[in-house]
């Protein structure tokens, strides 16, 4: 076993091994401080972080899709609020999720401080002193040369050098010369970048998490946006500094286009914006499609979801027109069937809803009406007309996506194309006028993301040379030898020269070094 | 369909085929190989040379010829079903399994031109061939085009990276299964030393390497696995803030692809130290790799999220 032959401090301390008792219990906190920072109590945080992480994937989550929360309440309406309390639903975000990675950054902090100083000092010293006898190593060998022992012993060094290793030259009491010789540093350097390089990871997300915000925006064709927390839909601020610190950047959605293949797959979405990046800026064009959002002043915007919007006209007996807007549909399934509420408030003498369903590309089927392709190819509109207190005034808030047509008169359901107009039984007309399509935004800031890439990229550096570099001793001996059946009588100083080498972490491959580098020396 | 050459398609399919086939029987040829070679081993001190008899190393080599006419039938096969369909041939489940299997053989294939490891031949291709019997049946999807979402050129960097990591991971997976059968049969060898029970498991012992050697293997090849891993994640991630506007957000796929990173840290960290070498290291990541199962299958066909393109079951 290599490890075996590993003697720093560096390993010692970091020991798995139980501590000698007295010392340690004389101070029951640095005990704890010890055991927090073992690299048994960091695997035991890291399993139990992997493992916390493991429901998360199962249960409904809140970030990800709050309908299929709201679907597990109704479900198990007792079970679902306990397992709320203890914030199943937002796993990523419970305290106790919380606590395993704060404990388990300050395990590692604990544990980098003390290696670094170790490493520090390691690189500082110099390689070590050559044992008495060479040929106990794993690997070494043993010849003659010509020469007086300085002069191998420096050419030797040499060679070593070339290579890149960290020598140290001594001459020994008894008149010999040794050079002692290591390589592989590489290897804990790169393992405290790696682990470094983590908590810097970690410091990168909680700056996301503490500064960044995000917000959700619905945008039809034609419309614009201003990028102020009223302008969203769905606004999550940054917990910490303040709202007014957005950047105020506004753009307008020129046209929405998205093609599919004939199957219904789709192939492309485009958004084609039309942005400035401060008030008095001048207007420049974007497209905004999938993988390739728009950057303005730190934030950033995505496409994130597309529908239809459909234009309906109303008009009252005298036809006068009293409502003349696009309307976002919301859509139920892949080939964009939609749904969606109209509300006609004011200007006529009752209060008058629709509630419809709109079918990019119409087909009757005997299980009802479905759209075949979320292309328009034959758009239709559905309604049904209600009429009635529409609870506008109530005060309670109301989703523009639901009507209350428990209490609402129905008076009357119709087919529309594009262009047709439907006449209610008061007089009242109803055209469906165009169709439009509307895009959803998504506009982030982050600000540990740059951050978390540079720490990323220092985190496979660093495991690629804590993984795939050896470190490496080795060390040669050069003694004059006196007489003998090569040396002395013809005035040529010969030398013995003895090497050895061992291999401190993987063994592999360090024979066929060690022989290539004696091939060297041997010139 | 549009968009894809019905006949390159088609090609790629037969390809795969002969893929299957060519792997069967070299699988047939290293499992001889290590059957008879062990077997003439323990008969004999030193097997009668005959001239005219197949030796059980010709079987082995000609394995090692068929595994590389299906490894080169097998990239034909994967180039052509992406030139069919004009874009990277690993969009859905199917073609990520292909891929994974291409990868374990590669390899394997590798590690063969630096090491003596025939005998990891019939270990290798026998869940080579069953999982690409899986994909070919199971998994299949025709040829088709991407979706948007999936057109980008970090699909490119992070689908390599993760197969190529999970290539690693599978042959390592197989090395360490070996590992614990030999440590079980030692184990067992060691109970009563001369007693009949003995003298076979020991015998079935010597058909593997050394523990110690496969131990090593598997963790070279981890060693190699992990850091592309790694990378793998990163690249989704960085793939995930374009595409998705957040380069984390705890999507199952996301999830088990940290947890399987987790399981393998783990399993270097207790190789690194002293005490949790060889049995209980191997468990760690045999974990491993049954995370990464879940993380390809289980989240692809049960658990939806945002991954959710496998091509698999509509
Ligand atoms: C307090 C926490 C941690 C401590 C004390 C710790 C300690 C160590 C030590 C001492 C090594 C060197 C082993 C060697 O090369 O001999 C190491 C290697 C490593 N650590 Fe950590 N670590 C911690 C957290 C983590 C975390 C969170 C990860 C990420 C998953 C991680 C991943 C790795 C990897 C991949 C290696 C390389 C293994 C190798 O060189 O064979 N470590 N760790």
């Amino acid at each position: 076993m290599t490890e075996l032959l590993v003697d720093d401090t560096a390993t010692q301390a970091l020991s798995t091994a139980p501590q000698p008792a007295g010392a340690a219990s004389r101070n029951r906190v640095r005990t704890l401080w010890r055991s927090l920072t073992s690299m048994r109590t960091a695997l035991l945080l890291l399993s139990l972080l992997a493992l916390a992480a493991v429901p998360g994937t199962l249960l409904p989550q809140r970030s990800l899709n709050p309908v299929k929360v709201d679907d597990f309440f109704t479900a198990h309406p007792s079970l679902a609020p306990v397992m709320d309390r203890l914030s199943l639903f937002d796993m990523f975000a419970a305290p106790w999720f919380a606590a395993i990675y704060l404990l388990l950054f300050a395990s590692l902090i604990g544990c980098l401080v003390p290696r670094i100083r170790l490493h520090a000092r390691a690189l500082r010293r110099k390689p070590p002193q050559a044992p008495k006898r060479l040929e106990r190593l794993a690997v070494n060998d043993r010849w003659e040369a010509d020469g007086d022992a300085e002069t191998v012993i420096r050419s030797a060094r040499e060679t070593l050098r070339q290579q890149r290793w960290r020598t140290e030259l001594r001459a020994e009491p008894d008149g010999s010369w040794s050079v002692g010789a290591e390589k592989g540093y590489l290897r804990e350097t790169g393992n405290l970048v790696f682990h470094v390089s983590l908590v810097v990871l970690l410091v990168g997300i909680a700056l996301g998490g503490l500064f960044g915000y995000k917000g959700t925006v619905l945008v039809t064709d034609g419309s614009g946006f201003s990028d102020v927390p009223s302008s969203y839909d769905i606004f999550s601020p940054p917990r910490l500094g303040s709202e007014s610190a957005l950047p105020p950047f506004s753009f307008t959605l020129r046209k929405f286009t998205a093609s599919y293949q004939p199957t219904g797959v789709p192939k492309s979405f485009h958004a084609y914006v039309d942005y400035q990046p401060t008030p008095n800026a001048a207007t420049r064009p974007y497209d905004v499609t999938t993988n390739h959002p728009l950057s303005i002043s730190g934030a950033d915007v995505f496409l994130v979801g597309h529908g239809y919007a459909v234009h309906i006209q109303v008009r009252d007996k005298t036809g006068r027109l009293v409502y003349d807007r696009p309307t976002p549909f919301l859509p139920d399934d892949a080939m964009f069937t939609s749904h969606g509420v109209v509300k006609v408030p004011t200007g006529l003498a009752h209060q008058l809803g629709f509630t419809g369903f709109f079918y990019p590309t119409y087909e009757a089927t005997p299980f009802g009406a479905q759209s075949s392709y979320p292309g328009p190819a034959s758009p239709v509109l559905s309604l049904a007309a209600w009429q009635g207190d529409l609870g506008l005034g109530s005060g309670r808030p109301q989703s523009v996506y639901t009507l209350p047509v428990a209490s609402l008169t129905n008076v009357g359901t119709k087919m529309l194309s594009p262009g047709q107009t439907w006449r209610l039984a008061d007089g009242t007309t109803v055209t469906f006028a165009g169709l439009d399509q509307w895009a959803t935004f998504q506009i982030a800031h982050d600000p540990g993301s740059t951050v978390v890439l540079v720490a990323a990229i220092f985190i496979v550096c660093g495991l690629l040379s804590s993984l795939w570099v050896r470190r490496r001793r080795m060390w040669v001996r050069a003694t004059p030898t006196t007489g003998g059946p090569l040396g002395g009588g013809d005035g040529v100083a010969r030398t013995v020269v003895s090497a050895g080498g061992l291999a401190r972490t993987d063994a592999d491959g360090f024979a066929t070094e060690f022989e290539s580098l004696l091939r060297r020396m041997r010139g | 369909m549009p968009g894809v050459n019905v006949s390159l398609a088609h090609a790629s399919d037969v390809l795969f085929m002969w893929t299957v086939l060519v792997y069967a029987v070299a699988m047939f040829g290293y499992s001889a190989e290590f059957a008879f070679s062990r077997i003439g081993r323990s008969r004999a001190e030193k097997p009668v040379p005959d001239e005219r008899r197949v030796t059980p190393e010709q079987i082995g080599r000609v394995a090692v010829g068929l595994t590389v006419v299906g490894w080169l039938l097998h990239v034909g096969s994967v180039v052509t079903r992406g030139a069919a369909v004009n874009r990277v041939p690993w969009g859905n489940m199917y073609e990520f399994s292909t891929m994974v299997a291409l990868v374990a053989v590669t390899v394997f294939l590798v590690l063969l031109t630096r090491q003596p490891v025939r005998f990891l031949g019939a270990f290798v291709m026998t869940p080579v061939v069953l999982y690409l019997g899986l994909a070919g049946t199971v998994l299949y999807a025709p040829a088709a085009p991407l979706q948007p979402i999936l057109n980008s050129y970090w699909i490119k960097i992070h689908v390599v990276a993760a197969i190529t990591a999970s290539g690693g991971f599978m042959v390592s997976g197989v090395i360490t299964m070996l590992y614990l059968t030999r440590t079980w049969l030692d184990r067992r060898a060691s109970v009563g030393p001369g007693t009949a029970a003995a003298v076979e498991y020991g015998g079935l012992s010597r058909w593997l390497p050394s523990a110690e050697r496969l131990d090593r293997l598997a963790y070279k090849v981890i060693g190699f696995a992990f850091p592309v891993w790694t990378f793998a994640i990163i690249a989704g991630a960085i793939w995930a803030k374009y595409a998705w506007s957040r380069y984390w957000g705890w999507d199952p796929k996301e999830t088990w692809s940290f947890i399987t990173w987790v399981a393998y840290a783990a399993y270097l960290h207790a190789r690194a130290t002293a005490g949790w070498r060889g049995r209980r290291a191997a468990v760690l990541s045999l974990i491993g790799f049954s995370c990464l199962m879940v993380d390809y299958y289980v989240v692809n066909t049960v658990i939806s999220g945002l991954h959710s393109y496998a091509g698999v079951g509509g």
